[in-house]
């Protein structure tokens, strides 16, 4: 019974870094029809910002709070700069999108040296309950995803801004007719995508070491999530997310190991060939 | 540095230059397309060419840079000291940017167009089994492959001068079980050959001892979650990891293994690929107690291994490369000292036949944590190994020697 509670808070944490990775990359691929294979190397950013803070003395806190504003800025320039010109040309979008990701994470390899680095975790140790020990920071992890999947849920479906990004998505140019500036919304939507990336890579660093491909191992995994969950709505990547990470986690309990990565392809490809929308169909949000 | 020093280094100073940048940033150096250092005097006979193909750039580059500087250092010393018997030592270095595809082209320049005599090299498995085919068979050049790995490399003229299984597990194993008492082993490993051939030769060794095996599982390079291995771990009450899963997934699993409570009850981690570069990769509470065995630790307690240490954070002030047993350093330190004794025997003659015969046989008073000696017509050498227990001194890590064993046998081919 203790066993099986540790297992399921293990299997808990690591969905919950599924979701908060897949999550940035879900709005953006929702609500603006790109698929950002720059995405890995957004969530470095995250993670090489807080290793900068730690490094510089001021611990990991401040660096954590930053990385989504800083990561945030990243997005907003890359979209005024280049991606607003991939909107019309999704398939160059990749690839433009996998060139930024590209040059990023070379740059951070050179500024590490190759190296791996440790981050320590900004809250270490773990409390008891019942006799059973639980990672202080894996739980704020999962308690931060919840409060984030609730945050942007309500942002994008419960307030005005929300209304107009969804309103731009489904139709642009009357969209534009009704003075909605369509341009600095995507923007806005790209800046805040880029974000929660940030987030992302700031809380799971700790978890994992900091090195260039910190993101790139994740990246596969998460575009199978959405693909699984369904693009164009927001609870989709998320519920395909969970799927996944829970998939990843629980399979080597019963399956070979090297066998556990291969098979959660398979069934979620075998899932979406039975149902090619995802779990929840598109164009409802 | 003294005034000797500098007396001697002015006339190497420019070619100096070039190489210790590119060792401080090494990831440039893939465009260059290799480098050449060369002694500050001459010899009617011309300079002994020795070829460095090492990883540079790429995902083990902090490992290639160590091995670079340390043959660097080693190379500096022979000529400093009037080279080998009388002839200089010209360095040679191409890059093998942790790809095997890039580096047997890369190789194959060291061999045909700089015809060098000999080249030391390689870290993991995959590159020496790519580069081996160029330089000894194709090549017909003597090989010397520095890093600790799983054995069964017995091919004629390639040296290999790191630890073999035998060297790594025939006393800590013992020790894990004897001493520490440990009786129930996990192997979590990478899927790949190291990890495997390493993990047969353990089990025989723990198996002979009296301890059992409750699984051996291997995973992809990049694994991200372990809970699955962790339950193993708790559910078989396995008292002793034998951990052969090296980064990127290593530590997230390190650091479920901490959280699980497994050190805190009673269990050893263990992992003899552990220098004193890795300790770095994770927190020090995560690495308290670790136990490893390696051919060298900087806190064994021997003063040439001391004299040599000193020598290199004076050559490379500052560096980021250490020079550690784990990253193949201490072996090229080796390869480079086995090639001077062979040729030296050979009296200076450099055909790869008199310097593989002479090789065959060399001996090293010193080296990194003592001498060694090649074992006759079994291409590997006697080695002293050490285990080592890291300990957790308020947030800084560091190894306690506690086992020392002279001149171990590889037992291999």
């Amino acid at each position: 019974m203790d066993f099986a509670i540790k297992f399921a808070f293990d299997i808990l944490a690591f969905t919950s870094v599924m979701v908060l990775i897949v999550l940035g990359l879900g709005v953006i691929a929702s609500m603006m029809g790109i698929f950002n294979f720059a995405h890995g190397e957004l969530v470095l950013l995250g993670a090489y910002t807080v290793y900068l803070s730690d490094e510089h003395g001021l611990g990991a806190w401040p660096g954590v709070i930053a990385a989504p504003v800083v990561v945030g800025l990243v997005g907003f320039v890359l979209e005024r700069t280049i991606i607003k010109r991939f909107y019309a040309t999704p398939i160059i979008a990749m690839l433009g999108t996998y060139a930024i990701g590209l040059i990023i994470r070379e740059i951070v390899r050179g500024l590490l040296g190759g190296h791996y680095k440790s981050i320590p975790e900004p809250i270490s140790g773990a409390f008891s309950v019942g006799g059973l020990d639980f990672s202080i920071w894996r739980s704020f992890i999962i308690a931060t995803t919840l409060v984030v999947i609730a945050g942007s849920w309500l942002l994008l479906a419960r307030t005005s801004i929300g209304l107009r990004v969804r309103g731009a998505l489904e139709n642009p140019m009357l969209a534009r007719a009704c003075g909605i500036s369509t341009g600095r919304l995507y923007a806005f939507t790209f800046a805040f995508g880029a974000a929660l990336a940030g987030l992302a890579g700031a809380l799971i660093v700790p978890l994992y070491q900091l090195s260039a491909d910190i993101g790139i191992r994740f990246l596969v995994q998460a575009f199978l999530s959405v693909m699984l969950g369904g693009v164009g709505t927001f609870e989709g990547p998320v519920l395909g997310a969970s799927a996944v990470g829970a998939m990843a986690s629980g399979l080597p309990w019963v399956v070979l190991p090297v066998l556990a990565d291969p098979l959660v392809f398979v069934i979620a490809l075998a899932f979406v060939r039975l149902r090619p929308q995802g779990f929840i169909a598109a164009g409802r949000v | 540095m003294s005034g000797t020093d500098q007396v001697r280094a002015v006339g190497r100073r420019g070619f100096l230059g070039g190489a210790s940048a590119l060792g401080a940033a090494g990831w440039i150096a893939g465009f260059a397309g290799g480098w050449v250092l060369r002694p500050n005097w001459a010899h009617a006979a011309g300079p002994i060419k020795m070829g460095i193909a090492t990883d540079i750039t790429g995902a083990i580059a902090p490992s290639g840079n160590a091995n670079w500087q340390v043959a660097q250092f080693a190379v500096e010393q022979i000529n400093a000291s009037g080279g080998i018997l009388g002839q200089p030592i010209e360095l040679h270095l191409e890059d093998t940017a942790s790809d095997p595809k890039i580096a047997v082209g890369n190789v194959r320049k060291l061999i045909q167009e700089r015809h060098v005599d000999v080249v030391l090299g390689g870290i993991t498995s995959a590159m020496r089994q790519a580069i081996k085919d160029p330089i000894v068979n194709r090549g017909r050049t003597l090989y010397i492959y520095p890093q600790l790995y799983e054995g069964q490399e017995c091919t004629k003229f390639l040296f290999n001068t790191g630890p073999s299984p035998a060297q790594q597990c025939d006393r800590l194993i013992p020790y894990m079980i004897k001493t520490l008492g440990k009786k129930r082993f996990a192997m979590p490993s990478a899927n790949y050959v190291w990890p495997q051939l390493l993990n047969k030769y353990a089990r025989k060794v723990i198996e002979a001892n009296g301890a059992e095996v409750v699984f051996e599982e291997y995973y992809p390079l990049d694994q991200a979650e372990y809970s699955a291995t962790i339950g193993k771990i708790k559910d078989g009450k396995v008292d002793c990891v034998f951990n052969t899963v090296i980064p990127p997934g290593l530590q997230p699993f390190v650091k479920q293994l901490y959280e699980s409570g497994f050190q805190k009850n009673g269990g050893v981690l263990s992992c003899v690929y552990y220098d004193e570069n890795l300790l770095n990769y994770h927190p020090a509470n995560e690495m308290d107690g670790l136990v490893s065995c390696l051919d060298y630790f900087q806190a064994i307690d021997d003063p040439f291994s001391k004299t040599l240490q000193e020598g290199y954070a004076k050559r490379f002030p500052g560096t980021k490369y250490l020079f550690t047993a784990g990253s193949a350093a201490t072996g090229m330190y080796r390869g480079v000292k086995f090639y001077e004794a062979a040729v030296t025997a050979t009296g200076g003659k450099l055909g790869r036949e008199d310097v593989a015969a002479a090789m065959d046989h060399a001996v090293l008073k010193e080296g990194p944590g003592g001498g060694a000696e090649m074992v006759p017509g079994h291409y590997h050498a006697k080695m002293n190994m050490y285990i080592a227990i890291c300990k957790n001194d308020g947030g800084k890590t560091r190894y306690e020697v506690i086992d020392r064993a002279n001149m171990v046998d590889p037992r291999e081919c």
